[in-house]
């Protein structure tokens, strides 16, 4: 019987091609970006994974109140360390901090290498990666020694074996191998190697370790017995905090109140809540909603089509089910023939899904910054997805032909002159309609991001981010920071090279707040804010307008130690009506040298992306430091001046290579993330309405074929070609446009939400939804009115007679 | 055998077909007998509701009242899995229009009935075989019904219903369309079955192939008018 089954629902793919190719194809593109998608989720969700023990160690992570703002780090205090080594029920305690950027020298070569952590003993008893050569527990236990990734000790030595012993020197201190590691799976801590803290634990201060509380620049973690155990840890982080913390915080006055919270350590990953946390890049779980939303939604509207297309073509099939009924068969039996068809189909389309995930997994590879490849293919657990992709869609698509096919009376449908009408077409409209709601969804989300990514990038921000070249400046190098000045002076003789400036920071970098005290009603009160720190040059190199006041000047010399900018926003803030003169105290009050007055007002600039608003900021003048050298360049001839610069600038630094990037570029890739929701929307809107017209093409193909007869009748009555067009485009005509009724304010609402997220923003307003609907519409006219001619344009005499 | 088994009786029987606005009666009180053995032809114009009477008798449609009983068992009330499980053991059916599936070959359409009885695949071969060779098609065992003319076509449905040997084979006009030489083959054919001891039921409007029933039945508006034992078919059986 099973046999019987598979060879007619072989024999009708073959036969009706058409409608065979619709399913297929619409099928396939839907799996296909389900099983992308499935790669992506499950990948993201698998952060931390591979330590066996994950489930029960926790980053302690603090929130801090100050003057009313919440502030949250994933930093924490050194004297933490041996705090929460006293706590009852902790196995272990490790703590870790960033080495940052590192000139890194074996034998005559030199690399820069930045994701090195200083980390102590327990680090591998907490985080239990698999040693390829060395001993975990011993690997850390020394000062100066280093342990590797494989990778990092291929890339120096050419193998793990071939490392262990060697020494690499760094600017300060030189490291010996002590242990090679495997790093197998994601996880927030993307380190590529790891240093003794011991070696800068032993130049630290004792104060600075044992008692500073308010120095947030360590991570810590604590593996605890068994899960149950984080409230127990989290009521002694709450003890500690209330007795010692911030009686101590309160002692050294400063007005803030601190809480330390325990964070498992598998939600890191999805967790942006807090700040500092500067260890990999943040996964972004609405990502993963949205991706896995599109696709359910594409699988859905193939499933739509082939639910359309299998009751349509219902009368083709009436004969044989009433046959089948007559010799014998009962309703469940037919029930599962169809369901075994539309499993057929879908394991057809599976394959074809398989291929097109090899073709472009590339692309996805791009788009998601990940590094799928096709290895997963032969995996038990993907495979097992697969099959269940196939009967699942098998079931749910096949599901309601079989019901209502197998419904026939045979009585009704073997009489040659009576055909049964093709499913419900109530029905077959709802679905068209939920399709092209989804597509125009999707529409709408683009144009709206798109909207958006062109606003963010095209506004006034106050400066000027294009042709700013910004060479970053080696840490630690105080000879190279001298001869900053003359770095200038040579640079700027160049006629392409317009200015430069020598700034500790630039915009779109983390902001530092500052606590300072500002003249108010006659008093000195106590405020933080937003500070940079940067010489004379920067305010012009940018192009940022003073609106009173002047700019720092090199002729004036108390500017350096008492002169401040601020911006207007800080202005207003403060209420300052004439702002110049007003005395601001920085650092320590007693010092009476750090009182300032205000000399400039610049008009707000952005100096974060337009997400958040402006900020009142405070300008400070450092005239040399290590921080970033920014050249303005001319438009013209930029790669003989990068060239030009990079010669001049290995005169002064031959040791470092020179590593530039460009202002503008830096400023927009803080719009990385809408970007990359920008391409997603682009590519999957394309892809659901792409299904959604093949569905739409196969109804029409239908619907033309059943009123063959009435469009023969209309055109010996004398009805014209385009008579016939209008009549069978009208009804679908009418379903997009209730499409567009209901998914206009569906779509106005989600992607007002997503606006929420800018300071900035663009306007939703009506014509949005009018070009999304009216290309919806023609779009669906196109596909019907393809259809409609050809039915219109048949000979009449033929339609008739048959 | 016994010959006087009733294979079919009814009792008042009646079908209404009820619309939103208009109630039609189809059938209007049919007390029926046949037994088994019999070859019945049913006659009557067009609407007066022979295919109804036919589509009860095959159990394919429900009567709105009365009694029908199928083997001395009433199944009035029979559920559709009862029904389709009475179908599939003890009847056959033949159509004016062939309804053979397109899909399937000769045999493969010969076949259908014996795999929904769940029959070996031995068996059915050896089956098929037999009734396509009583039919005179097994050269054309591997075609489609497409590729075949008319009267083939009927043969091979006629193969379809008897290969599993039922108690009854109903027929609606056979041979309504066909021409005439084919039309009295496959009579012949009906006629060979009945005289091998299948009961056959037919709806007809040829008085040519009444002429093979033992009885004819005349339908008029739902009702029987008259009940003709065909003297001729008898005479030649008392031979």
């Amino acid at each position: 019987m099973l046999r019987n089954y598979f060879k007619i629902a072989f024999r009708n793919l073959l036969r009706n091609k058409v409608y065979s190719t619709i399913n297929i194809v619409g099928l396939a593109i839907g799996v296909a970006s389900c099983i992308l998608i499935f790669l992506y989720v499950k990948d993201e969700l698998s952060y931390e994974n591979h330590f066996s023990k994950a489930d029960r160690i926790v980053r302690v992570a603090g929130e801090v109140i100050f003057e009313g703002h919440q502030d949250a780090f994933s930093v924490t205090p050194p004297p933490l360390y041996d705090a929460v080594r006293e706590f009852s029920g902790v196995e272990s305690v490790t703590q870790f901090f960033q080495a940052g950027k590192q000139t890194v020298w074996y034998q005559d070569q030199s690399f820069t290498e930045d994701k090195l952590l200083f980390a102590d003993s327990a680090f591998f008893r907490v985080f239990d990666y698999a040693f390829v050569a060395g001993n975990p527990a011993t690997a850390l236990s020394t000062p100066n020694a280093i342990v590797l990734t494989e990778e990092l000790a291929q890339k120096y030595f050419g193998g793990a074996a071939q490392a262990m012993g060697q020494v690499l020197r760094f600017s300060k201190d030189s490291y010996t191998v002590t242990g090679v590691y495997r790093d197998q799976g994601h996880s927030h801590i993307a380190a590529s190697g790891l240093l003794s803290r011991l070696t800068v634990d032993s130049q630290t201060p004792e104060d600075v370790r044992n008692n500073q509380w308010f120095n947030l620049n360590r991570y810590t973690y604590a593996l605890l017995p068994d899960p149950q155990h984080i409230p127990d840890f989290q009521k002694q982080l709450d003890v500690l905090t209330e007795a010692h913390v911030n009686p101590w915080i309160k002692e050294n006055r400063l007005s803030a109140h601190v809480k330390y919270i325990a964070q498992p350590l598998k939600s890191i990953h999805f967790d942006t809540r807090y700040g500092g946390d500067g260890l990999s890049p943040k996964g972004n779980i609405s990502y993963v909603y949205i991706f896995g939303a599109v696709a359910v939604f594409l699988l859905l509207i193939a499933c739509i089509n082939y639910m359309n297309l299998a009751t349509a073509r219902s009368a083709k099939r009436a004969k044989e089910v009433g046959l089948r009924k007559v010799v014998g068969a009962d309703r469940s039996q037919i029930i599962w023939q169809f369901i075994g068809e539309s499993v057929l189909l879908t394991l057809i389309a599976v394959l074809l899904a398989l291929a097109l995930v090899q073709i472009f997994i590339p692309n996805f590879n791009t788009l998601t910054d990940k590094n799928f490849t096709s290895d997963f293919f032969m995996h038990w657990e993907f495979l097992s997805v697969v099959l269940a992709i196939v009967l699942f869609v098998g079931i749910v698509a096949g599901s309601y032909p079989a019901f209502f096919l197998s419904g026939f009376k045979p009585a009704d449908v073997l009489k040659s002159d009576k055909h049964p009408k093709g499913g419900s077409a109530t029905l077959r409209r709802a679905l068209v309609v939920l399709q092209f709601s989804i597509s125009l969804i999707m529409i709408i989300g683009t144009i709206v991001v798109f909207m958006q990514m062109h606003f963010l990038k095209n506004s006034d921000l106050g400066f000027k981010k294009e042709q700013v070249m910004v060479i970053d400046i080696p840490s630690g190098d105080s000879t190279l920071v001298q001869h900053l000045p003359l770095i200038k002076q040579k640079l700027e003789q160049h006629p392409k090279v317009l200015q430069t400036s020598n700034t500790l920071s630039i915009p779109a970098e983390g902001l530092s707040r500052t606590l300072m005290l500002m003249e108010q009603d006659g008093e000195m009160v106590e405020k933080t804010m937003d500070a940079i720190a940067v010489d004379h040059d920067f305010i012009p190199v940018l192009g940022i307008q003073m609106q009173a006041g002047r700019n720092f000047s090199p002729n004036i010399k108390t500017d350096e130690r008492s002169g401040i900018i601020i911006n207007e926003a800080a202005a207003k803030w403060l209420g300052w009506a004439d702002p110049l003169g007003k005395k601001v105290i920085t650092g320590n009050e007693e010092i009476a040298d750090n009182s300032a007055r205000v000399i400039g007002v610049v008009k707000d600039f952005h100096i974060t992306s337009l997400h958040s608003e402006v900020q009142p900021l405070a300008i400070f003048l450092v005239p040399q430091s290590a921080g970033y050298l920014l050249a303005r360049l001319a438009p013209e001839d930029q790669a003989a001046t990068i060239q030009f610069i990079q010669e001049q600038w290995r005169t002064f630094d031959p040791e470092h290579p020179m590593e530039y990037f460009f202002m503008d570029e830096f400023f927009d890739k803080q719009y990385r993330a809408e970007e990359k929701m920008l391409t997603v929307f682009g590519y999957f809107a394309g892809l659901t309405i792409l299904i959604a017209c093949l569905g739409l093409f196969g109804l029409a193909s239908f619907t033309a074929e059943q009123r063959t007869k009435e469009i023969g009748i209309r055109k010996v009555l004398g009805s014209s070609v385009s008579d016939i067009v209008l009549l069978l485009s009208k009804d679908f005509a009418l379903l997009v446009l209730l499409a567009i009724a209901l998914a206009s304010p569906i779509a106005w609402y989600g992607m007002r939400q997503w606006l929420q997220d800018f300071a900035y923003r663009v306007d939703l307003s009506w014509w949005i939804f009018a070009i999304a609907g009216f290309a919806a519409l023609a779009i669906a006219l196109l596909t019907v009115s393809l259809q409609a001619v050809k039915a219109a344009l048949l000979d009449p005499v033929k339609a008739l007679r048959t | 055998m016994n010959k006087e088994e009733l294979v079919i009786e009814t009792q008042n029987l009646q079908k209404k077909y009820i619309t939103d606005t208009v109630e039609t009666t189809a059938l209007a009180g049919v007390d029926l007998s046949i037994k088994r053995g019999e070859f019945v032809a049913i006659m009557g114009p067009s609407g007066c509701g022979k295919s109804t009477l036919l589509n009860i008798l095959g159990m394919l449609d429900s009567p709105s009242s009365g009694v029908f009983k199928f083997l001395g068992q009433d199944i009035s009330n029979a559920t559709e899995r009862q029904r389709a499980k009475l179908r599939k053991h003890n009847l056959g059916f033949v159509f004016q229009s062939f309804n053979l599936i397109d899909e399937l070959t000769v045999e493969e359409n010969i076949a259908l009935p014996l795999a929904y009885l769940g029959v070996s695949k031995a068996e059915t071969n050896k089956r098929v075989q037999e009734a396509m060779e009583r039919m005179g098609i097994a050269h054309r065992r591997n075609h489609f019904p497409q590729q075949l003319s008319g009267g083939q076509q009927q043969r091979v449905a006629i193969a379809r219903a008897t290969v599993s040997n039922p108690a009854l084979i109903l027929a609606d006009e056979p041979t309504g369309n066909l021409d005439s030489v084919h039309g009295r083959e496959v009579m012949a054919m009906l006629a060979e079955l009945n005289e091998s001891g299948t009961t056959v039921v037919m709806v007809t409007h040829s008085p040519s192939d009444a002429e093979y029933a033992h009885r004819i039945v005349n339908l008029f508006d739902g009702q029987i008018v008259t009940e003709n034992l065909n003297v001729k078919r008898h005479a030649a059986e008392l031979l």
